[in-house]
């Protein structure tokens, strides 16, 4: 971020506080006027978890990057489109994220190349944690996924980190559709509950 | 039909976590929640919760990603905002029950998508006139389509009936070169038409060759026109069979009688 640009330091103090939600949501009404400073300062708080997810999902680094900067442009091109009545700034980024990381592995031939990159299909371990300074996030979120049971959890992590459909998540764990499907739904509601989201 | 209502709503879950496979399903859900409450708020919630396990995951990013995302930003147009209907009252869609739920979608898939729009919405001169009258920025967005719709349904009687039929499917998808290809799909007539943006430009001699890829055999679908700044005009694909999906792959000139490479595009086709 340029130190001169009056613009971004104006939105510099939004990053001060660890999520602020409602200060990214003002960012993107900005970046959505055509504000390149916002997006520079949303940039620099969104970067971070876009290219996480889609890293987790993908994990080829140069695969992640090219997601990741489409999402990022994306984002751009259609903050007009963000609508804060349906859930927050950070919730619309990563959700783009996410979606645009699963699209890529629901494409044949990068599924075939992920397969042959790694044919784990374990939690994903934590090389990419290491050179991550410790977050508030990563911490809350893990003691919460410990909270459940092991199948909830199991489905949750494979189908959001993994990118795996339900109907491959059942296939993974050998348990049925129907059951599959509720447990993750029981996960998520207390996930919801563990992590207070309203 | 209760169990069936009950069935979708543990979908919620599912869903939040875009672990849905596309297809009738997905479809089914996205129907049910514009419709129930208490889903859309609990997808609401869950989305929520993915959102911290996003930011949980957060990596660094390389360095020299920013630098190239700014630069990217600083040369590409943003979207308009989608006007809402209390300026373009829903009788001026009457015929294409669908452009509610395509502008939602429209997003994803930028100016392919505004092609596509502009061919569906602009059905008589007489409806065009009313919007014009009504917003001057889409009358402005109409113009630039105008010509280019009047030569293609001219010519294209097919392209006219599926963009104006009743009940279609819209979909979209990245080829794994970049770039993306929409589709408006109409299954009860197992035809299709697909358009593209920001596919790779390719070497003199190669083309983009479309392909229904079915579980016994692969038909030609056509070729994809030469792109005119990054689109390509719509094609019509007729004769869809279930299971068949929509592939994209690069051939020599003049097109392959089966694909000879790797498709760089394979979207199921809900039929």
């Amino acid at each position: 971020m340029n130190p001169n640009d009056s613009d971004a330091s104006r939105f510099r103090s939004a990053t001060a506080d660890r999520r602020g939600e409602r200060d990214l949501d003002d960012l993107l009404i900005h970046v959505a006027r055509g504000d390149q400073a916002a997006f520079e300062a949303l940039y620099d708080r969104m970067a971070g978890p876009v290219y996480g997810v889609i890293r987790r999902v993908l994990r080829d680094p140069s695969q992640s990057e090219e997601v990741a900067q489409e999402v990022l442009l994306e984002v751009w091109r259609t903050a007009a489109r963000f609508d804060p009545a349906m859930g927050g700034a950070a919730t619309w980024v990563t959700t783009i994220a996410h979606r645009r990381a699963i699209d890529r592995i629901r494409s044949t031939t990068a599924a075939a190349e992920r397969e042959h990159k790694s044919a784990d299909v374990s939690p994903p371990h934590d090389e990419v944690a290491e050179a991550v300074e410790a977050s508030l996030d990563r911490e809350r979120v893990r003691r919460c996924l410990e909270s459940l049971t092991e199948i909830q959890r199991e489905s949750i992590t494979l189908a959001y980190y993994g990118g795996h459909s339900y109907r491959q998540v059942a296939e993974l764990l050998q348990v049925g559709l129907g059951a599959i499907k509720t447990r993750i739904r029981d996960g998520l509601i207390r996930l919801r509950d563990c992590l207070g989201v309203s | 039909m209760r169990f069936f209502r009950q069935d979708l709503h543990t979908l919620a879950g599912a869903y939040a976590l875009d672990a849905l496979e596309p297809g009738s399903e997905l479809t089914r859900f996205n129907r049910h929640l514009s419709r129930c409450q208490s889903c859309a708020s609990e997808v609401r919630g869950f989305r929520e919760v993915a959102t911290a396990m996003a930011f949980a995951a957060t990596t660094e990013p390389p360095a020299e990603m920013r630098d190239q995302v700014l630069a990217a930003v600083a040369r590409t147009r943003q979207l308009p905002p989608e006007i809402r209907t209390h300026v373009r009252p829903r009788r001026t869609w009457g015929a294409a029950p669908w452009i509610p739920w395509l502008s939602g979608a429209i997003a994803t898939a930028g100016i392919v998508l505004a092609v596509l729009f502009g061919f569906a919405q602009a059905h008589t001169q007489n409806e065009l006139n009313q919007v014009r009258a009504q917003n001057q920025a889409l009358a402005a967005a109409q113009a630039r389509v105008q010509t280019a719709l009047n030569q293609a349904r001219e010519h294209d009687q097919a392209l006219a009936e599926i963009l104006g039929a009743p009940h279609v499917t819209l979909l979209s998808q990245r080829t794994t070169k970049g770039g993306v290809a929409v589709v408006v799909l109409d299954a009860a007539k197992r035809q299709l038409v697909v358009a593209t943006s920001g596919l790779p430009a390719l070497p003199a001699g190669k083309v983009y060759q479309l392909w229904l890829i079915g579980p016994v055999r692969i038909v030609s679908a056509g070729l994809l026109p030469t792109a005119q700044a990054g689109v390509t005009t719509p094609v019509v694909a007729t004769g869809i069979v279930k299971g068949d999906k929509l592939g994209l792959t690069v051939e020599p000139a003049g097109g392959s009688k089966q694909p000879t490479t790797v498709p760089i595009l394979a979207l199921p086709l809900p039929v």
